[in-house]
């Protein structure tokens, strides 16, 4: 693995919130499309929204930091009579909608049923009631000589959350992905054989638009493992697959997507077969650019850029963490091999960053070709402290510092990343605890 | 469960790691022990995370090639490499495990609400095809299979054996519970988790070489016509 210095982005750490609880498990994190707030959900159903404070005019090189805006109970454990079995509360995905008025709303889903949830503030309230009084107890008429008008006085700022829709019963199997359309109307939830398209503003039913599921079910060798709407246009998404594909489907060609438009699909090397090739080919994540002309992928070992207009092959391809491939037994027998990391595009579509083990994440800059590895954790996570770059040594020289292969925390893991749509701000779930990292030399998109 | 005949060192075996430096030298049987401990608890749960189960499913196709591969080279049947009665059972045996396990699953989709528009009377359908329940919740489908299987295989594992003469090998070798892990591998999945799970369960080696250097090496027709049956 290179490590080059001196690094472009240079972060520094804005905010760490830490949960005690086994439950606070961090299992999304999502910036609206602002980058005003900050949305996680954890493994016991609850939504934490995070608001960024404004700047301070006397400060103006000390960014806005974020700060618990609301916490909801967005999920709650359910209980299937038919199955005997219990549905998880983990909230697995969570999506913004465009703002389109004062309120924000977004689309949280477990494995089962996609709620939608709107965020409203409250910071007035009406007083001078005539027929009740201050605490709201009705008056004594006769006591009433004059009518007055109520006015809106300011009260201290209240958030309140409530569900506006309940998207239930369209998913026989587990929820891995929703995406909002660029449309605002419709949305889309993958589960592990099939897709649904939803409006919504209609609860009662979805419209499937993908199913792998094949006739015989002693014939499945392949699931859906991420879905995502195109930034720009309305008719195009893409799915991953747990055999390393994606599928381009265009809803113009026909109702079921069974057919894809276009293949994305890298030929297996021969030189680097063996039992676990499919299984690390496996695509954990996919996210288009905000251009809409990439996509980026995340499998076991690698990110992976493509360009829409080639399906043979990427055309970027960034070694996470290589030194895992002669380990890759040992990581099958204690299921790390499964494990889904995400992937992220910076704003500018310039840099990609992907989490790995050790609580190490990892960022690459497609312009330069550097790559840095950083860490999320509590010793060098004092406020405004800088991030000092990380290094694997695989056996050899071994520099000051370096954490060996051998050493490496295999339950430390950084599956969730999202980053800012326009600053170099870049929010890590290690377990159960956020970390904020803002760019400290240059703030804006390079 | 007959893995195949490799006789290594014992102080190579003390390890018990089934880590290798190089995962291409990775003894298939060991990978293979692994994936069906896998498969096994992935079926445990009533709605098996399906990209775990499909991803370890291919994976034991891919090491069934790879054996059946080996399995058709020539090779001296000395060898600690070359394949056995132990080995075609085993390969026949995952296929129709893999296959089974799977189709179970198709049965657990019919059992419940899929989507709205696909209401059915699934129950008569899917509880004739269902050995009779032994838990409450008929929707165990694949779970069920397996334990009513195994114990339907349990009571004539016997009679199979009752007309072999053992008498020259006085051992454990035939008793129910050395050979449980065999009766994952006779066409039936079992769900006993006592048979698969934990490294305190797991077969003993050299017991299993003294069983193939029986098999592979001279042996009486009475034990090699019990062993062929599966």
């Amino acid at each position: 693995m290179t490590f080059t210095s001196p690094q472009k982005i240079v972060l520094e750490v804005l905010y760490l919130k830490t949960n005690k609880n086994w439950s606070d498990i961090i299992s999304t994190v999502e910036f609206n499309h602002t980058g005003e707030l900050l949305a996680t959900g954890d493994k016991g159903g609850r939504v934490v929204i995070f608001q960024r404070e404004p700047e301070s005019k006397n400060e103006p090189y000390n960014q806005g930091e974020y700060n618990v805006y609301s916490t909801f109970q967005s999920h709650e454990p359910e209980f299937d009579y038919l199955k005997s079995l219990e549905i998880e509360e983990k909230i697995n995905k969570i999506k913004w909608l465009p703002q389109q008025n004062a309120a924000h709303s977004l689309l949280s889903t477990n494995d089962k049923t996609i709620k939608l949830w709107k965020v409203t503030e409250r910071d007035k309230r009406p007083e001078g009631y005539n027929l009740k009084d201050e605490e709201g107890k009705l008056k004594d008429l006769s006591t009433v000589t004059s009518l007055q008008v109520p006015v809106l006085k300011p009260m201290d700022l209240m958030v309140e959350v409530t569900p506006r829709r309940i998207f239930a019963n369209g998913h026989t199997y587990h929820v891995n992905s929703i995406s909002v359309n660029s449309d605002c109307e419709t949305y889309m939830s993958a589960d592990d054989l099939r897709i649904n398209l939803w409006h919504l503003a209609i609860t009662d039913r979805s419209f499937n638009i993908v199913d792998i599921k094949p006739a015989n079910m002693e014939d499945l060798t392949e699931v859906i493992t991420a879905s995502e709407f195109h930034p720009h246009h309305c008719n195009l998404f893409v799915y991953s697959s747990s055999k390393g594909s994606l599928r381009l489907c265009d809803m113009r060609a026909s109702a079921l997507c069974d057919k894809h438009s276009k293949l994305f699909e890298e030929p297996e090397d021969p030189s680097n077969r063996s039992f676990f090739s499919e299984i690390i080919s496996s695509v954990s994540d996919v996210k288009f650019s905000h251009s809409g002309r990439y996509m980026l992928t995340r499998d076991y070992l690698t990110v992976k850029v493509w360009d829409l207009n080639m399906e043979t092959k990427p055309i970027e391809t960034y070694q996470v963490h290589d030194y895992l491939r002669s380990k890759l037994c040992s990581l099958y027998e204690n299921d790390c091999i499964f494990d889904k990391f995400e992937c992220a595009w910076n704003g500018s579509d310039s840099v990609i960053m992907t989490g790995a083990y050790n609580n190490f994440f990892r960022m690459f800059d497609r312009n330069t070709k550097r790559d840095v590895t950083l860490e999320a954790s509590r010793e060098s996570s004092k406020p405004r402290a800088i991030l000092k770059p990380r290094r694997v040594c695989v056996g050899g020289k071994r520099r000051k510092d370096d954490i060996s292969v051998d050493s490496l925390d295999f339950t430390k893991k950084i599956l969730h990343t999202a980053w800012h749509p326009t600053e170099n701000i870049i929010a890590i779930a290690a377990t159960n605890n956020l970390y904020i990292f803002q760019d400290k030399v240059n703030s804006e998109m390079h | 469960m007959l893995a195949k005949g490799v006789k290594r060192p014992r102080g190579e075996m003390e390890g018990g790691d089934p880590e290798p430096r190089d995962p291409s030298a990775a003894p298939a049987s060991s990978l293979f022990n692994i994936s069906m401990v896998k498969l096994h608890q992935s079926l445990r749960h009533v709605e098996p995370n399906l990209r775990h189960l499909v991803l370890v499913a291919n994976t034991l196709r891919r090491m069934q090639d790879q054996m059946q591969r080996e399995a058709g080279g020539p090779m001296a049947p000395d060898s600690p490499e070359a394949p056995s009665v132990g080995d075609d059972l085993l390969l026949s045996a995952m296929d129709s495990s893999i296959s089974t396990i799977l189709e179970d699953l198709g049965q657990v989709e019919v059992l419940s609400p899929a989507r709205p528009e696909e209401e059915q009377p699934l129950a008569g359908a899917s509880g004739a095809r269902q050995e009779p329940a032994r838990t409450s919740a008929p929707c165990l489908g694949p779970l069920e299979l397996l334990s009513s299987a195994s114990y339907l295989l349990e009571d004539s594992l016997e009679d199979i054996f009752e007309d072999i003469d053992t008498s020259m090998y006085d051992c454990d070798l035939w008793s129910p519970t050395s050979l449980s892990g065999f009766k994952a591998f006779s066409g039936a999945e079992d769900s006993d988790s006592k048979a698969l799970a934990g490294a305190e369960d797991r077969l003993d080696m050299s017991d299993l070489d003294y069983l193939m250097d029986v098999l592979v090496g001279g042996h009486p027709p009475g034990a090699h016509r019990g062993r062929s049956i599966s």
